[in-house]
């Protein structure tokens, strides 16, 4: 009889699926609770901070500097390999007698949750509270993904992404100010690589993103917002670099004067 | 009777919603017995029925089916047992055949060949591979019938069982169950409105009024208590009369009607003893009591309670 | 043995009344229906991608690719990273470079991935919703249809009776899982191709103090992710079923326990938004019928919840029904 038939493929499939499932199911608790079943394949991390661009000396005469933050921090893209390390250390120079002593920690890729992260961890405190400046480029690769985007997904995701991020980037300036109170923190504003081929809608919604973070970087009396974004608007033939995304040489050195432009009095000052 | 009872029914009670529905029910029935379950409306028969098939629990006394008990020995009594409750709703999108193999299926005793001569005998042979939702009602009784009598019970629970037979189906039903019961020894327990059919086929009855047994007796009996119907000018004399010298109750019918049960007293005596005292006799016969006068009298149109 | 046959006899009823066959029907349509719209709205943001970024972007992802990993393995060398993101910039490395080794552009979507985001997605509120087509009427069902009469008057004890039905929910909700997981690798296999089931996914993510932790995080093999999603959502039909197995046991109408029970599933989304801060929230079923995000990560890390505690609860709340449904219907009386 047909029905009988069908019986035993349904009680077959039942019984195997059943323990075929139970299985699964067993893995999923495991993947989910135990402790880490992968173990390290990497050596493990020199606890050493990597030498800077002078020897470093902590006294009274020399001026020290953190770079922190993503790709721009670093200084990829310039076919010179200074980055905001050379030029701002060149720019510097001329404001004080004293030594300049830069430091860079940039991550490519990272985003403002990894910047946390990398606050948290500790490992960055002696040199934070050793420094004078701190310089601070995050954000970009927070805000990049929302960009190709369809119109419906965008608007939504974009709200969720920026509070996530100004979420981390005030637990990131806390972070920082707990470890040194008197550091001036010098925070950059996120230009637009795709300018070109950006509608009016993500114009828009890179000046609320910028216009936040400076809300928020400034309600810290000893730090400032410099913004980019005008500075390459309608340069990006000359200051991005062939990967299309980060400044060149020229672009670097264009914010770095910017920079120093605006923090000259306090190192003249000291 | 020498042999165990089929079924006994200890001073069953069952209270619903503070209510009391039945109110201590005793029964006792034998094998090969056909025993008719009668009463008004609301008496509380379906419910005694329920309880004896383990549908509904009783709040005080016991059903016990073949010595086992239905509350401690569910299994074995109910092995005892087939039923139909009301009308016998079958699985309607299985076949008459797939609803029989249900059935079957729970109880391992009954085998094809079984299956097949009951489908046989109540005589669904032609139609019982099509699907329930295309037969009359009379087939899906008779299907409910199959279904009772599958695993060859000793005791046969009857709910309403003709209702939705025609003439002829009921004639069957009745040789059936006669069959069933002289030939097979099943004991058979009938609950119907239709007292008529219960006169010809059951040989006891019991009178179910307001959750209490008020008659128990065989049909024998009763029908054999003929009663005697006169015409006469002077009903009140004639029931004086009958008073005093044969200290039998008459009652009055009509305007001019008289009408009691004499038993074994001489009829053409009190005939004579009317017209002597100087009645007008117009009219004298016999009429044989029937199941509805009984029922009737004692039940004394009560409203539903 | 006998609980055997009775099983028998009531998947042969379920099978009669079509209503297995109504439930694969509509997961047929129902998943064609979301390849077939995905596969179209693939093509329009690939579409809407080369229109703004130039060609370049979506077809030559090699480079995107490349560059990534280059950036991935600055982050794993400098000094200054962390161990946490460690793991979950290993399990990314691991995936960008299997792209690339098997020539697979990320943004694609394979039968795979889409069998399991299907489940994913279907796991707390379609798949009950499938598992209560089947379970809703098995008691209220034979109610209605005053067939209960014949079933319980029978030389079975009630409750071998009830569990030959609830067996048969379990025995047919391992067959919906199944052709749910057979249905959508076949279906989306016409659309998107048949691989992808080697592909490494990330899994492993714990919850440690109510924070997302991905020290563990690890790659699995596509297949296997696919295999413990399709798990977790057995054991949700396990419980939906045991718990909408009850209702029709406590009411006799089919159509009000439908009724009950989906109220209380789209009730829970809201539930969950509205309620966010009520500790007792956390215990109700339906806020916990999202395992596979524990899986994925993917998940709003609530105070105290994590995939043990949700099991647990869920598995609380099953035991509890069918003890519920088991007592109460041995002992009622049965006025039909």
């Amino acid at each position: 009889m047909l029905n009988k038939s069908m019986w035993y493929s349904i009680l077959t499939i039942a019984c195997v699926g059943f323990i075929v499932l139970s299985i699964g199911f067993y893995q999923s608790i495991i993947v989910t609770t135990s402790a880490n079943p992968q173990p390290a394949t990497k050596a493990e991390v020199p606890q050493t901070i990597p030498a800077s661009t002078k020897l470093p000396s902590k006294n009274a005469n020399s001026f020290k500097v953190l770079i922190l933050g993503d790709s721009v921090a670093k200084g990829t893209g310039d076919e010179k390999n200074k980055g905001f390390s050379g030029y701002l250390q060149e720019n510097l120079k001329n404001s004080t007698p004293k030594d300049i002593v830069v430091d860079n920690a940039g991550v490519d890729g990272l985003e403002s949750i990894g910047l946390l992260q990398q606050l948290q961890s500790r490992k960055l405190d002696k040199t934070i509270s050793d420094s004078d400046f701190i310089l601070v480029s995050i954000g970009g690769n927070d805000i990049r993904s929302i960009l190709t985007m369809n119109d419906l997904a965008k608007e939504d995701q974009f709200k969720v992404r920026m509070d996530s991020y100004l979420a981390n980037l005030k637990l990131t300036m806390k972070t920082i100010r707990t470890t040194n109170p008197k550091a001036i923190i010098i925070f950059l504003g996120l230009y637009n690589p795709y300018e070109t081929a950006s509608s009016v809608e993500d114009t828009r919604l890179l000046n609320t993103w910028n216009y936040n973070s400076q809300l928020l970087i400034e309600q810290d009396g000893k730090a400032i917002f410099i913004p980019t974004h005008d500075l390459l608007k309608f340069n990006l033939a000359r200051y991005i670099s062939k990967d299309g995304l980060h400044p060149n040489s020229a672009g670097y050195q264009a914010i770095s004067n910017r920079i120093s432009k605006s923090v000259e009095a306090i190192i003249t000052g000291s | 009777m020498p042999q165990p009872a089929i079924l006994e029914l200890t001073n069953l009670k069952k209270t619903i919603k503070g209510k009391e529905i039945v109110k201590g029910v005793n029964l006792t029935l034998y094998p090969s017995q056909i025993f008719g379950f009668l009463g008004p409306n609301g008496a509380g028969k379906t419910t005694t029925i329920r309880m004896i098939v383990g549908l509904i629990k009783p709040t005080e006394g016991s059903v016990t089916i073949c010595g086992y008990s239905v509350a401690h020995d569910f299994v074995k009594a109910l092995s005892n047992i087939g039923c139909i409750i009301e009308s016998p709703d079958m699985y309607k999108y299985l076949t008459g055949m797939g609803n029989l193999l249900q059935f079957a299926a729970m109880d391992k005793t009954i085998s094809q060949q079984r299956i097949k001569d009951v489908v046989e005998m109540v005589g669904l042979q032609h139609r019982v591979n099509d699907k329930v939702s295309t037969f009359s009602l009379g087939m899906r009784q008779r299907l409910g019938i199959a279904q009772a009598i599958l695993s060859k019970p000793k005791l046969l629970i009857l709910d309403e069982p003709t209702n939705g037979l025609d003439p002829a189906g009921i004639t069957e039903f009745r040789n059936l169950i006669r069959k069933l019961a002289y030939e097979e020894g099943m004991a058979v327990f009938v609950s119907s409105h239709l007292l008529l059919e219960i006169q010809q086929m059951c040989d006891s009855v019991s009178i179910i009024k307001q959750g209490s047994v008020i008659k128990t007796a065989n049909v024998q009996d009763i029908l054999h208590d003929d009663r005697i119907e006169w015409q006469l000018d002077n009903p009140e004399k004639a029931i004086a009369l009958l008073r005093e010298h044969w200290n039998i109750e008459a009652v009055q019918l009509k305007k001019n009607t008289i009408s009691s049960d004499i038993n074994e007293h001489p009829l053409d005596k009190i005939n004579e003893c009317f017209i002597r005292e100087g009645l007008a006799l117009t009219y004298c016969s016999t009429k044989q009591n029937t199941l509805e006068d009984l029922f009737l009298d004692l039940t004394e149109g009560d409203e539903i309670v | 043995m006998k609980l055997f046959s009775l099983i028998e006899n009531e998947v042969i009823k379920m099978i009669s009344k079509k209503r297995l066959m109504f439930v694969l029907a509509i997961l047929i349509v129902l998943i064609s229906v979301f390849a077939y719209g995905q596969n179209q709205s693939q093509a329009r943001t690939r579409a809407q991608l080369s229109q703004r970024m130039g060609i370049s972007a979506t077809t030559d992802w090699r480079k995107l690719a490349d560059q990534q990993l280059i950036d991935l393995k600055n982050r794993l060398d400098s000094p200054y990273s962390d161990e946490k993101s460690k793991a979950s910039t290993r399990v990314r490395m691991e995936q960008l470079q299997y792209n690339v080794d098997q020539n697979i552009n990320p943004l694609e979507q394979s039968s795979a991935k889409f069998t399991t985001t299907f489940m994913e997605q279907a796991i707390f509120l379609f798949l009950p919703l499938l598992i209560i087509m089947l379970s809703a009427d098995m008691v209220s069902g034979e109610y209605s249809s005053g067939t209960i009469k014949l079933l319980v008057v029978r030389n079975v004890p009630r409750w071998k009776i009830l569990l030959s039905k609830y067996l048969t929910l379990v025995v047919l909700e391992v067959v919906v899982v199944f052709f749910a997981f057979v249905l959508a690798a076949i279906i989306s296999g016409f659309f998107f191709g048949f691989g992808g089931w080697l592909a490494p996914v990330a899994t492993g993510f714990k919850v440690i103090a109510g924070k997302l932790d991905t020290t563990g995080v690890l790659n699995v093999p596509q297949w296997r992710y696919s295999l413990m999603v399709y798990s977790l959502a057995f054991f949700v039909a396990f419980v939906v079923g045991s718990i909408s197995f009850m209702i029709s046991v406590l009411v006799k109408s089919t159509a009000a326990s439908i009724g009950i029970i989906m109220s209380t599933l789209v009730a829970g989304n809201f539930i969950s938004f509205f309620l966010a801060d009520w500790k007792i929230t956390r215990y109700m079923f339906m806020v916990n019928l999202r395992l596979t995000d524990y899986l994925s990560g993917s998940f709003q890390p609530v105070e105290g919840m994590n995939m043990i505690f949700s099991i647990t609860v869920l598995l609380g709340w099953a035991i509890a029904s069918i003890i519920i449904s088991f007592v109460y219907f041995t002992k009622q009386d049965i006025m039909v």
